[in-house]
């Protein structure tokens, strides 16, 4: 793979590849990097532009402190490391996407703007990541209802063509993904953690082996799992999504209805959630904060997943607006 | 300015009176000053550390991090450490072997405290050097350092597959990253393969290869036991030390053997598996000189440097002339007169065409290794070798050619476990043709050498496109006369009768094969193993190896001559106590008397009783195709049984070949599961191919 110059410089700037943890100088922050973006595009600018400047110039160019400029002229060294550590990467199976880069998914930057992730870390087949299709979350232990409908929607993405969005952890996630990848559909898995360990599974080698799967993460590859990690993912699965299903929810805690609460108020897709007399707590509160019913026993026909999801809604969609921001 | 500052630090590093050698400035100012890539062909001893170490101190003070030097070396020479540290270059290696020095090295790195990090192809794909020593430079590579540049090339001589991981890694570094390659032995057709690799902006830098102080000459002796009475008959000429190259581990420790019988100072050298073999502390001794002669096998190669050696012989021929000249020109760097002397012999074709093919692990191996891998999660090399029929030796190189290809992974887990990865993977048979060709072409053209009458380090430079390439005047062709390419008959004789004396020891295998039996402790216990026993001679060789060969496959028979030559070995050499009080056999089904028959006139020699308790339960596939310990065991105690309990006393188990010993150590295991005594292994041969690298 090559890498863009734009792309190198965000990856200097941005991620941790080649850093230890306990190193003085952080990768920036979205927080920190989106002004400096933003200072680029005023001045008719790309990344790129960065690598060939030293300290002093970049001190002038994006107007900012002594330090600022030190931290990120510090950061902007470490291109032979990240030359290794990508070679690593690679050759494990594992490559990069910036916010630079045109196949970086648009979706995420219509709908999560300044919040788009800079990096992300990826495996598989990138051109699923933002096809038409519908997000599964829900929490890791299911009632009975709750697997009928991961397996349903699992299995009528499968046959109607539709990419199946989920966190690809245990639970719901892995049910509705093998069963999208068992029906000969394509899945998208977004990680909260540990990517490079999650490639070694034999069924996802084997679905990424023939292009049905990509699995993508916004954190170090090797991140392990922690419930930070986890949250911050959340907002990722819905929004390269085109409906989302929350099969089951806890109330008023918990990752799945943090996830939730926000893609209502954020208005990024129609969210429906699974509807039953046993349903948890959680669900009723979720319909009650403006979520569509997804009935249990479920629509009839897996081909007809998309119609119905499409009548079952009205558009609340936030207006998308694209920004050329890297 | 730069060049007389340059100039100063040299001077600092190895002496007051010294220069620049031609081309050492042009290659510090192409990577230090101008940040360019460059290439440098120079012959080894011309100084190509001093040109990374006076690189590395310009790039330092110019504010750039440390140097990266990759290298297949382990480490520095101590005297090229103390050199740097002259100039205030502080100097480590980071490998597998050091790892107690790891933490110390890091913090050093921290503090910037660190100027070059030398370390192996294989540790950039490392995940704690990745993950733990990288950053604490924080990627600020100064200057990245590709030593045996050649190694990059499928033309090169000794291409290695890690050095793909380099080119990759080069291709992403950005421009201001300054590279230099070094090499020794490029011709022009490799040049220019790296130059396509590390880029089109490459400098090539190159001197003439020339070693002004020695004399070649090549010496046809096609038996070994002439060949050894010419070493003895020629060694005291030389004043200084030098080496003798094999191509085996057997044949270093052979040719010590007999060395040493005649009085000479002389050690073996090797990778092979020794304990006793102390690498760093035989090169110590060598170059103070305590040792006068090491022979050795290619393990001492590139990166050692001892300036005072006299000559470098070579048993047995190199499989090219790019290694012969690598090799040869160990000597002679800093004496007036230095001598390579060529010996070659029958055997030298068979060793290097057995090199030849087992360069690259079969299709067929491979593809069974990808199959199993597909089917886990991760899987250690002992795992693997349970469930593919292949050497743990091929296993690994295969391993490595898909790891480097990103087909497989590493990952650690208490232990190293391989796994597939989602990298889709083709056999390059066109690229494992190409090099077996290659090695083939390289072997007519060593032995064009040997048969060469004009110049014969003419024809090396030529063989390496060196445009400086005139004749030499001093190597045997050019001066009609050199060392004697005969030998005194009693002398041949008395060789004869060493290589004819020369027994191998059989060390019982001390551990069970990993997981063939999955609940015990790895450690055959005590009243299970085996005692050290012998085998007559090597297979194959001159000595008995050729009746053992003739015995086996055209006479099915061995003869009386073999009976006697092992009752003299077990009676007057051996004399194992207790004496075993009797013999039995360890049939084949192909052959079933022929072992048996042969055991039972030894045992007749002996005067002890011979009993045939071993009996073949099924048709067992030939031990010899089964390619690793766990197969080969399993292969044993699935198709032998003993058949009662003969005695508590000590029974000679007699087999014709020995190759892995496992047949041995499970048949001992048997025999003595029964209730037998103990156990002392004894065989006609003991095969050589499988451990002839190394």
């Amino acid at each position: 793979m090559t890498l863009s110059p734009d792309s190198q410089a965000l990856l200097l700037l941005c991620s941790h590849l080649g850093l230890s943890s306990s190193s003085e100088n952080s990768p920036l922050t979205l927080k920190d990097w989106n002004p400096l973006a933003k200072k680029l595009l005023s001045i008719s600018k790309r990344p790129a532009i960065l690598l060939d400047l030293n300290k002093e110039e970049l001190k002038n160019m994006l107007e900012i402190t002594e330090e600022e400029a030190e931290r990120i002229a510090h950061l902007l060294q470490r291109s032979g490391s990240i030359a290794i550590e990508l070679e690593h990467l690679q050759s494990l199976g594992i490559d990069v996407l910036t916010r630079a880069d045109e196949d970086y998914p648009t979706r995420y930057k219509e709908r999560l703007k300044d919040s788009a992730p800079t990096i992300l870390f990826y495996a598989g087949e990138k051109a699923l990541l933002g096809q038409p299709g519908v997000a599964v979350v829900g929490s890791r232990h299911l009632d009975e209802a709750g697997q009928a409908c991961a397996e349903f929607v699992g299995n009528a993405c499968g046959m109607s063509g539709l990419v199946l969005y989920s966190g690809g952890a245990k639970g719901v996630d892995s049910i509705s993904m093998n069963a999208a990848l068992n029906s000969r559909g394509t899945a998208v898995g977004i990680l909260a953690d540990s990517l490079e360990k999650a490639i070694r599974n034999p069924e996802n080698r084997e679905a990424i082996y023939r292009g049905d799967l990509c699995l993508v993460t916004q954190y170090s590859p090797s991140a392990p799992f922690s419930v930070g990690t986890a949250m911050g993912r959340n907002k990722l699965i819905y929004t390269l999504a085109d409906y989302a299903i929350v099969v089951a929810s806890d109330a008023e805690k918990g990752g799945t209805w943090a996830g939730a609460t926000e893609a209502l108020k954020s208005r990024w897709l129609p969210v429906f959630v699974l509807y039953h007399p046993d349903m948890p707590k959680g669900n009723k509160m979720l319909i009650e904060r403006g979520a569509y019913k997804f009935p249990h026993p479920l629509p009839n026909s897996h081909q007809e997943l998309q119609t119905w999801l499409e009548e079952h809604s009205s558009a609340t969609i936030a207006d998308p607006c694209q920004l050329s921001l890297f | 300015m730069d060049k007389r500052y340059t100039l100063m630090l040299l001077r600092k590093m190895i002496g007051e009176d010294k220069h620049f050698r031609p081309g050492q400035w042009e290659a510090i100012e192409a990577i230090a000053i101008k940040k360019q890539r460059a290439l440098v062909v120079q012959r080894t001893g011309w100084g190509k550390s001093l040109v990374y170490f006076l690189a590395t101190k310009l790039l330092r003070e110019q504010g750039s991090g440390p140097t990266i030097l990759i290298s297949p070396l382990l480490s520095l020479m101590r005297n090229q450490i103390v050199m740097a540290e002259k100039i205030g270059i502080r100097a480590f290696t980071i490998n597998s072997a050091n790892r107690a020095a790891w933490s110390a090295i890091e913090a050093a790195l921290a503090k910037d405290e660190c100027d070059l990090i030398l370390i192996s192809p294989e540790r950039l794909n490392n995940a704690h050097f990745i993950k733990e020593v990288l950053p604490k430079i924080s990627g600020r590579i100064g200057l990245f350092v590709v030593d045996e540049a050649h190694c990059i090339s499928d033309w090169g001589h000794d291409f290695r597959p890690d050095y793909r991981r380099i080119v990759r890694i080069v291709q992403m570094l950005p421009e201001g990253v300054p590279i230099l390659g070094t090499t020794a032995t490029a011709n022009d057709r490799v040049v220019e393969d790296v130059k396509v690799q590390l880029g089109p902006g490459l400098t090539v830098l190159r001197g003439p290869l020339a070693r002004e102080s020695l004399r070649l000459q090549n010496i046809q002796l096609s038996n070994q036991s002439e060949r050894l009475a010419w070493l003895a008959e020629n060694l005291p000429k030389f004043k200084g030390s030098g080496i003798v190259y094999c191509l085996t581990v057997a044949d270093t420790e052979r040719v010590t053997n007999w060395l040493k019988q005649k009085g000479f100072s002389a050690e073996a050298y090797h990778a092979g598996n020794d304990e006793n073999l102390d690498r760093p502390e035989l090169e110590q001794a060598f170059l103070k000189n305590e040792i006068k002669i090491l022979v050795a096998t290619v393990a001492l190669g590139m990166g050692f440097d001892k300036p005072d050696i006299d000559f470098v012989i070579h048993f047995q021929r190199p499989g090219s002339v790019v290694a012969y000249y690598q090799q040869v020109g160990r000597a002679g760097r800093a004496v007036e007169k230095s001598y390579g002397i060529l010996l070659s012999g029958i055997e030298d074709d068979q060793i290097q065409n057995y090199f030849i093919e087992s360069a690259f692990p079969s299709l067929q191996v491979t593809q069974n290794l990808l199959e199993v891998l597909e089917q886990s999660e991760g899987l250690s090399l002992y795992e693997i070798l349970a469930k593919v029929n292949t050497s743990k030796s091929m296993a690994e190189k295969a391993l490595k050619l898909l790891e480097v290809d990103g087909a497989v992974g590493q990952t650690y887990d208490k232990k190293v476990l391989y796994f597939r990865t989602p990298n889709a993977w083709h056999p390059d048979i066109e690229r494992s043709n190409r090099v077996q060709n290659l090695r083939k072409s390289e072997l007519a053209q060593m032995q064009a050498y040997v048969d060469h009458d004009g110049c014969l380090m003419q024809f090396l430079l030529n063989a390496l496109d060196d445009p400086h390439a005139t004749a030499c005047g001093r190597c045997a062709n050019c001066r009609g006369r050199g060392l004697p390419t005969e030998v005194a008959q009693k002398l041949v004789i008395e060789a004869e009768n060493f290589l004819k004396s020369d027994h191998i020891v059989i060390q019982p295998r001390k551990q069970w094969p990993v997981g063939l039996f999955p609940d015990q402790k790895r450690n055959i216990p005590l009243e299970y193993k085996n005692n050290a026993g012998l085998s007559l001679c090597y297979y194959g060789d001159a000595g008995w190896g050729n009746l053992v060969r003739s015995g086996k496959y055209y006479d099915n028979h061995f003869s009386d001559e073999l009976v006697k030559a092992s009752v003299h070995l077990i009676c007057d050499i051996w004399q194992p106590d207790p004496f075993p009080s009797w013999v039995t056999a360890i049939p084949s089904t192909r052959h079933p008397n022929l072992v048996p028959d042969f055991a039972r006139r030894l045992a007749g020699h002996l005067r002890v009783p011979f009993y045939s308790v071993i009996r073949r339960i099924r048709e067992a596939p030939e031990q010899k195709t089964m390619q690793n310990g766990f197969m080969q065991a399993r292969n044993v105690i699935n198709t032998i049984q003993i058949d009662q309990r003969v005695s508590q006393e000590p029974v000679l188990l007699v087999d014709d070949i020995i190759d892995s010993g496992w047949t041995l150590t499970m048949a001992g295991y048997l025999l003595k599961k029964q209730g037998n005594g103990q156990v002392y292994p004894f065989t006609l041969a003991q095969a050589t191919s499988r451990n002839a690298n190394g």
